[in-house]
């Protein structure tokens, strides 16, 4: 059973089913920001396998950390998202994500990443976020 | 005070959330299945813990119901071995309230021997909440 590696720190959330299915945790890399998700039973569908509905919902919580950082805390909301899920992973596995801004218009953000369990890919995602006002 | 008039699931709705992260997330439930046996409908009453801090349903939670949904409906024609998304494809149209009865309408589009391909509206009463699409890989 793998735990959170040293260097992370909690993840300050905020929405209430964001604290109901985390926690989340982060570190500080290479200039950006890396969210790990560590799997739990509650996390998991009847066979075991992390559900495609939690990925998803970390996937909305990391990126809205990467959209609120990159635009100065300012509120955002996600417009779409796709994901392509490559691989099943279990309870214990720590999933990681280093999402990435890839452009930032004055109403528009897009951002992606991809999803790894050690050095793996498990999930590719990208999305569309808009920029509601500047606080 | 008057207690407000929050809409209410039908009373056939079927919970379809024993257990694991359907079970933390919803309730989830089953209202019908289309005659032609290529779709389904399913609803879920947004809760205190389903919110964001904005006060509308969290994106994440209504990406779950969807995924709940068409994994469901999937069983409608693949039956009860496994099946799993692959493909996942969610845009967020207008907001869900706490309160509202969201509810899913899914159609299997087309199926193949190894994959299928499903999409979703949800709407809460004449409102509009999201379009959502996949596609499922039939078999482990």
């Amino acid at each position: 059973m793998s735990t959170i590696p040293a260097g992370y720190v909690e993840t300050r959330l905020i929405d209430p089913f964001e604290i109901h299915v985390g926690p989340v945790h982060e570190r500080s890399v290479h200039g950006g920001q890396r969210y790990a998700l560590l799997v739990d039973k509650r996390h998991v569908n009847g066979r075991g396998v992390v559900h495609g509905g939690m990925l998803l919902t970390f996937a909305d919580a990391a990126f809205g950390q990467a959209a609120w950082r990159a635009t100065d805390f300012a509120n955002t909301v996600t417009l779409g998202m796709q994901a392509q899920f490559i691989k099943g992973v279990r309870e214990g596995a720590l999933i990681e994500v280093e999402p990435e801004v890839v452009r930032q218009t004055r109403t528009l953000l897009f951002i992606k990443g991809d999803f790894k369990v050690r050095s793996e890919t498990i999930l590719i995602v990208q999305s569309l976020w808009k920029l509601l006002e500047s606080k | 005070m008057a207690e407000p008039e929050y809409p209410q699931l039908p009373a056939n709705a079927e919970n379809i959330s024993a257990r694991g992260f359907n079970f933390h997330a919803g309730p989830f439930y089953r209202l019908t299945a289309d005659p032609d046996g290529m779709g389904a409908r399913y609803a879920f009453k947004a809760l205190e813990k389903h919110m964001n801090s904005a006060g509308t349903v969290h994106g994440g939670l209504l990406m779950t119901f969807a995924d709940v949904a068409m994994s469901r409906t999937a069983r409608l024609v693949v039956g009860e071995g496994p099946s799993s998304t692959v493909s996942f494809s969610f845009d967020f149209v207008g907001p869900g309230r706490l309160g509202d009865v969201i509810e899913a309408s899914v159609r299997i589009r087309r199926r193949t021997r190894s994959v299928l391909f499903q999409g979703a509206e949800l709407t809460a009463g004449e409102r509009l909440i999201a379009l959502a699409s996949g596609v499922w890989r039939i078999g482990g």
